[in-house]
C-alpha cells in the first residue's frame, strides 16, 4: 500500500516534469515561428495549398489527428482542438506548432487567444 | 451537431443520390436551411434529378472561377414552409467530366482548401444548418476530400456480398484514418427481419460493421419508378420510404445520439 503510494507520487512528479518540458518546448517553437514570420520573404517558398488528402494520409497518426481537426473546424485554438481529440492541451499545442513549422497550418494571435488555421492560397479568383 | 453530411458508399447504385436529395428535402421541410452539392463529377446526376437550370457549376467554384453563391440554385419554392433548399450541381457535359478526370495533382491540392472555404462560408457566415454532399462511390479523389471534412458520413450499402466486403474494408482501412463519424444505411433490403426497429437485426448489423445503424430501407417499386422525380418528404409524405427517411433524420438530428463507431472508440483507447 505504502509502496504503491510512493510509486504514484513518483509517477506524478515525472508527469509534471514532462509537462513542464513540453511547455518549454512550446515556448521555443513559438519563438521559432515568430522568427519565421519576420523572415517570411527570405525563407523558401512553401507550396500554395499544401494540405491535401495524400499529404494527410502520409502523416504520422498523431499529427494527422490534429491536422484533420483543423480541417474540420477551419479555425480553432489549441484548447478547442484538445477537446475534440481528447488529448492534453500542452500536447496538442506541440503538435499544432509542429504543423505550423512544417508549413501546413498558420498561427495568429487575436487578443488573448491564439488561433490555428489552414494555410490556404489567396482568396482571389483565377 | 452534424453540419456537413457526406453520403458515400463503396459500390455504385446503392442509393446515395436518392438518399442525399430526400434527406436535404426533409431537413428543408423541417424549416432548416440546407444546401445539397453533387460531388459526383464522374457521373453527375443531380442536375437531372432536380431538373434545375444553371450555367455556373460546382466545378467552376472548385476551379476558382467563381464564388459559392454563384453556384447555388434556390429550390426553396419546391418545399412548403419556411425552410430553404439550395443546390450546387456538377457539370454533366462530357468535356467537363473529362476535364475533372484528367486534373493533375496540383489541382487536387486545391480541392481540399476550396471545400474548407465552402464549409466556412456556408456554415460559419451564411448560417446554413446542413450541407449535404452526394459523392462518387469508392475512393475517388473528390469523395476522399469530402470524407476528411465530414461531420458525419452516411454510408449506404446493399446486401450484395461484394459490397458488404468492400464496405467493411473501406471502413477499417480508410475511414479509421480520419476517425470519421459514420452511420450506416442498409438500402434495398429484401427480407422482413431487416427493420431498424428489430433489435436483434440492429445488433447483428452493428456488430458486423462496427458502425451504428441509421436505418434499413426496403426496396420500393415506387422509388424505382419515380426516377428521382419526387421529393418524397414533400410530394409523398405518406409513403413508407418517407417514414423511414424521417427515422434516419431523427437519428442524425438527435443531439445526444453520438454516432461514435466502434472502431473509432478502439482507436482512441490506443492513443
Ligand atoms: N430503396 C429503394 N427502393 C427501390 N429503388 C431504389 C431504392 N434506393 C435506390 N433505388 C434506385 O436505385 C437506383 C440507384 O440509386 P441512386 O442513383 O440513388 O444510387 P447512387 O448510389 O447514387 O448511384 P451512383 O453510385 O451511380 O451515383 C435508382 O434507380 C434508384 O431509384
Ligand atoms: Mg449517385
Amino acid at each position: 500500500m505504502y509502496r504503491q503510494e510512493g510509486i504514484g507520487k513518483k509517477h506524478l512528479a515525472i508527469l509534471e516534469k514532462i509537462k513542464a518540458n513540453l511547455e518549454k518546448l512550446n515556448e521555443k517553437m513559438d519563438i521559432l515561428i515568430e522568427l519565421r514570420q519576420v523572415n517570411e520573404k527570405d525563407t523558401l517558398k512553401l507550396p500554395d495549398a499544401p494540405l491535401d488528402v495524400i499529404t494527410l494520409l502520409n502523416m504520422p497518426d498523431h499529427l494527422r489527428k490534429t491536422a484533420v481537426a483543423i480541417c474540420r473546424n477551419g479555425r480553432a485554438t489549441a484548447e478547442e482542438i484538445a477537446n475534440q481529440t481528447n488529448r492534453a492541451r500542452a500536447m496538442e499545442s506541440s503538435y499544432l506548432n509542429q504543423l505550423v513549422i512544417m508549413g501546413y497550418i498558420k498561427k495568429q494571435r487575436k487578443g488573448k487567444k491564439t488561433q490555428f488555421y489552414l494555410a490556404k492560397d489567396g482568396g482571389e479568383l483565377l | 451537431m452534424s453540419k456537413l453530411i457526406v453520403v458515400h458508399s463503396y459500390k455504385g447504385g446503392t442509393g446515395k443520390t436518392i438518399m442525399s436529395v430526400n434527406l436535404a428535402a426533409l431537413f428543408a421541410k423541417r424549416g432548416k436551411k440546407v444546401a445539397i452539392f453533387d460531388l459526383d463529377f464522374r457521373a453527375p446526376s443531380l442536375f437531372a434529378i432536380l431538373r434545375a437550370e444553371t450555367r455556373v457549376w460546382l466545378n467552376d467554384y472548385l476551379n476558382k472561377k467563381c464564388e459559392i453563391n454563384n453556384v447555388l440554385i434556390d429550390l426553396s419554392s419546391r418545399i412548403s414552409g419556411e425552410g430553404k433548399l439550395y443546390a450546387g450541381l456538377a457539370d454533366p457535359s462530357p468535356a467537363a467530366m473529362q476535364d475533372m478526370a484528367t486534373k493533375g495533382s496540383e489541382w487536387g491540392k486545391r480541392v481540399l482548401s476550396r471545400l474548407i472555404s465552402l464549409k466556412e462560408e456556408l456554415i460559419g457566415v451564411q448560417k446554413f444548418d446542413y450541407i449535404i454532399f452526394d459523392t462518387s462511390p469508392g475512393l475517388q479523389y473528390s469523395s476522399m476530400n469530402a470524407i476528411v471534412l465530414a461531420d458525419l458520413v452516411v454510408l449506404t450499402t446493399t446486401g450484395d456480398c461484394s459490397d458488404v466486403n468492400g464496405t467493411k474494408r473501406m471502413l477499417s482501412e480508410f475511414y479509421t484514418m480520419w476517425e470519421t463519424k459514420t452511420g450506416l444505411v442498409i438500402n434495398k433490403v429484401l427480407d422482413d427481419e431487416a427493420r431498424s426497429n428489430n433489435a436483434e437485426y440492429v445488433k447483428r448489423i452493428e456488430e458486423e460493421y462496427n458502425v451504428p445503424l441509421l436505418g434499413a430501407m426496403p426496396c420500393f417499386c415506387e422509388v424505382l419508378k419515380a426516377e428521382g422525380r419526387y421529393l418524397f418528404p414533400q410530394d409523398k409524405p405518406d409513403h413508407p420510404f418517407t417514414g423511414l427517411l424521417y427515422e434516419i433524420a431523427d437519428r442524425i438530428e438527435k443531439k445526444h445520439y453520438t454516432l461514435t463507431c466502434g472502431i473509432q472508440k478502439h482507436h482512441q483507447n490506443t492513443v
